[in-house]
């Protein structure tokens, strides 16, 4: 067969071109260490990479989310553990107080302590979360809770200006956790049920010295802490949801992230190989080039 | 002749016919790496016989021509290979262009752009009315205008490169055209005196490159001339004469030699023209329009949502972003000229609140515009209906917008859109525009973050500032089926993406399919028609021999000469 001097030189070009060409393919894989540096590099992996992409971008948030919501169930938990303290103390005091024994004088000086404590809870029931208060329904930046006085500076009531929807945020794809409180539906009105109206009825009989009037705040108490304990609880079950919740997307955030990094991360073991096949192949096609072309009948004649 | 005088002749003859047949050889030599040379072949042939003493004696030997060693088939194939090639090098070379443009591999692709500006969402969600959410919101939404209409304005670069580089094309074909009818002449002139080896192969040359940029097919005439014609069979030349293409800045025109030109666009498949065409006139706009079906989708859907709601503040004075260009039509029907007349559902209604000077609702409750009723389905219906609610006015302005504004100490909002007409307006959206190239975030929003409707109107009219039903139901967007798209916004930008790879990866293969098959060709062509060196180096010694051995002849003869002169 007839091989023209062209056709050897062409194919050596054309050869070493390609052989290159695949070097530098390996090269680039081991130093970005990813399989996918184009779209074309494996679009269909490609695909999958970005859907994995968006799904933990997506976990990211939600963990955040999570995060937020943690942050107001642990501040109303803390604010109605605190009360819960109060009221319990409230309750001993109504039960020292009701003894007959007791003078005028101590159940003043107690009612000044009941004053102190409805002040308290009050300021407990306007707790904020990063600027928000929380037990204002969706009235987040509205201090719920005012203290209303008389002329001459007695507590009277309290008002509520939140609202009785409850701030959610998305803790899931499509599931939304009511972490805000209805402020009203915890403490009371103020004014015909609760806490703030018991502690006020039981400053008032106190200061009337009205004995039964004690008896009744100390049955009332018992029920505003029973009713508190039940709010607190339902603040512990969706804790408890979120648990689950961060637990869940912690587990997938690492299978995703396994599965997007066996995608489009290189095996850098079989990448650096690969560079080191491809480069004696390369090597040994230039050593058999260099041969073939130095090779001419003029150095014989 | 006498004996001797023949032997000297024939002698002669034969240093002669040997000389010739190593200038050949040392030409060949000379063009072993010029492209598409054609090795040169003396033809010797012994010359006729004479009679001599009643024998017919031969006299020797003679160069009858130099022929040219080419297979014209092989060179038909190699050219078709070369037009396929020459599309699927530059379709390749612009595909990775297009990769590149929709580069995923960094932090300002589109899809993590998308995955911020939901994550935005939730973010306000999480505190609804923080001011550092609604900045960063503000932020990411302008962010993924840019994405989009940087995308846009790239492809629409990248297709006039291309109409660029089809005027240069052109340029190029009608050069090599009329070199190829120049040298047909030349062809046709030199012939008739001998052969023209050279300027045939020069020709070769020229109609290679020809066809590189173009498909083409071409045949050789009884005159040597080559005809030659596009593909589809538009002659570029005939004979001394040839034909141009003209490049009017979007199609490619023959050039008749009568009247008028021919747009041959859709007929060229082949060569850079024939891959500049597909990319630009196929690959291109089809990726265009699916970019423009995702940020219209996009546009729509999260307008859609934003509408349902209100800011921290409620508004005086709001213009619609989106024209209609007959206020008198039905809004729904093509023909109001609104850029999603067909979102809007007629059997749908829409409801607006208008608040008093301190903050509570005026009217008692909402005011339901039905949009289908009676006096209500136009645009200028709708102005007039709203426009008869107390405290509020509205007009249609001379380009076609809704402008809604309040009565002095009156505000308004709007809620529980279920007929898609305030998004189809622009009144109280998120977006402008309807496409890749024109989408930007509405003005008003960016001039007042506090109008980014993460809350909504509850049933009683009450705005709460920490209200976050918009912002949630926003966020789960990301997650529903986009209504034009079938499939969420995020899955239809990866499939998109997705095919660019697969077209990109097929056109490398062909690409690749082609180099070989062309290579292959090549190598064919090579051995019958390119120079060996060994091969002429052999020749080389074969002719020097043989010239030798004749001016060995001579000297034979030139002693029988002496000998016979000395025997007088």
């Amino acid at each position: 067969m007839r091989i023209s001097s062209k056709t050897t030189y062409d194919a050596i070009k054309y050869q070493l071109a390609r052989t290159a060409a695949d070097l530098v393919k390996a090269n680039e894989i081991v130093t970005s260490g990813k399989r996918i540096n184009k779209l074309s590099d494996d679009p269909i992996g490609l695909v999958q990479v970005l859907s994995l992409r968006e799904s933990l971008s997506n976990m990211e948030q939600l963990s955040r989310n999570v995060s937020t919501a943690r942050t107001w169930l642990d501040g109303g938990e803390t604010a109605l553990d605190s009360a819960k303290d109060l009221i319990t103390d409230m309750k001993t005091l109504a039960l020292q107080m009701a003894n007959g024994t007791v003078g005028a004088d101590e159940r003043a000086a107690a009612a000044a302590q009941v004053e102190g404590t409805l002040e308290q809870i009050v300021s407990l029931a306007n707790t904020q979360v990063s600027g928000q208060y929380i037990f204002a329904g969706t009235r987040t930046d509205t201090k719920p809770f005012d203290i209303l006085l008389d002329g001459s500076g007695n507590p009277t009531g309290v008002s509520y200006a939140g609202n009785d929807t409850l701030f959610a945020i998305k803790i899931g794809k499509t599931t939304n956790l009511e972490v805000g409180q209805d402020g009203e539906g915890v403490f009371g009105d103020g004014a015909t049920w609760g806490i703030f109206k018991s502690l006020i009825d039981f400053k008032t009989a106190l200061e009337s010295n009205n004995v039964a009037g004690m008896n009744q705040a100390m049955g009332d108490l018992d029920t505003d802490l029973n009713h508190m304990i039940s709010a607190t609880s339902e603040i512990g079950t969706k804790g408890v949801r979120l648990d689950v919740k961060e637990k869940i997307l912690e587990d997938l955030n690492l299978s995703y992230s396994e599965r997007k990094s066996q995608l489009e991360d290189a095996d850098i073991l079989a990448a650096i190989s690969d560079v080191n096949a491809k480069e004696t192949a390369y090597q040994a096609a230039l050593a058999s080039s260099a041969k073939v072309m130095q090779m001419s009948l003029i150095d014989y004649l | 002749m006498s004996g001797i005088s023949l032997l000297l002749n024939t002698a002669k003859e034969a240093l002669m016919a040997q000389q010739l047949a190593m200038d050949v050889i040392g030409h060949n030599v000379a063009n072993v790496d010029t492209p598409d040379y054609t090795r040169q072949v003396p033809i010797l042939q012994a010359k006729n016989p004479a009679e001599y003493g009643g024998m017919i004696v031969g006299t020797g030997v003679d160069v009858t021509s130099i022929q040219r060693n080419a297979d014209a088939f092989i060179e038909n194939r190699l050219q078709q290979r070369q037009s396929d090639l020459s599309a699927s090098s530059e379709k390749e070379l612009y595909m990775n262009v297009l990769e590149g443009i929709f580069d995923e591999s960094s932090e300002r692709s589109l899809s993590s752009q998308m995955a911020d500006f939901w994550n935005a969402w939730n973010d306000l969600a999480n505190n609804p009315s923080g001011d550092s959410e609604r900045s960063a919101l503000c932020e990411r939404g302008a962010l993924i205008c840019q994405a989009f209409s940087d995308i846009s304005a790239d492809l629409d670069q990248l297709h006039r490169e291309l109409n660029l580089s089809l005027d240069a094309g052109v340029g190029h074909i009608n050069e090599l055209t009329g070199k190829i009818a120049a040298l047909n002449e030349q062809i046709v002139a030199m012939s008739a005196s001998g052969d023209a080896n050279d300027l045939i192969d020069q020709r070769q040359h020229l109609i290679n490159q020809l066809s590189e940029y173009l498909d083409i097919s071409y045949y050789s005439n009884s005159d040597n001339t080559m005809t030659v014609t596009t593909g589809k069979g538009y002659a570029l030349v005939s004979r001394a004469e040839s034909y141009g293409l003209s490049f009017d800045g979007n199609s490619v025109r023959w050039e008749s030699s009568g009247t008028g030109t021919t747009d041959i666009t859709d007929t060229i498949t082949g060569g850079k023209m024939g891959g500049w065409l597909d990319m630009r006139d196929s690959i291109i706009p089809g990726y265009k329009d699916e970019l423009n079906q995702l940020s219209s989708s996009l546009i729509w859907e999260v307008n859609n949502i934003h509408v349902q709601g209100v800011g921290l503040e409620t508004v005086t004075d709001v213009t619609g972003t989106y024209e209609a260009s007959d206020a008198t039509q039905n809004l729904w029907d093509q023909n109001s000229g609104l850029d999603f007349w067909n979102s809007i559902d007629s059997t749908g209604t829409f409801d607006i609140w208008v608040y008093d000077s301190s903050g509570n609702v005026a009217g008692g409750g909402p005011n339901t515009i039905d949009i289908d009723g009676a006096g209500v389905n136009t645009l200028n219906g709708i102005a007039s209906t709203v426009d008869g609610i107390a405290g509020l006015n509205a007009e249609v302005t001379a380009d076609g917008k809704l402008r809604i504004y309040s009565d002095s100490g009156y505000s308004f909002a709007f809620s529980d859109d279920t007929s898609g007409v305030l998004a189809a307006l622009g009144i109280n959206t998120f977006f402008t525009g309807s496409d890749a190239s024109g989408m930007t975030m509405n003005a008003g929003l960016k001039e007042n973050r506090n109008l980014i409707a993460a809350a909504r109107v509850d049933a009683t009219g009450e705005i709460a500032s920490g209200d976050n039903t918009n912002a949630l139901d926003m966020a789960e967007l990301q997650y529903r089926d986009a209504a034009t798209l079938g499939d969420t916004l995020g899955n239809y930008l990866a499939s998109l993406e997705g095919s660019i790879g697969i077209k990109s990866q097929s056109i490398t293969r062909t690409r690749e399919y082609d180099e070989v098959m062309l290579n292959n060709l090549k190598e064919t062509r090579d051995n019958i028609s390119a120079v060996s060196i060994d091969e002429e180096m052999t020749q080389l010694i074969k002719h020097q021999h043989a010239y030798a051995a004749a001016a060995k002849l001579i000297s034979v003869a030139d002693e029988m000469y002496q000998a016979l002169l000395e025997t007088k």
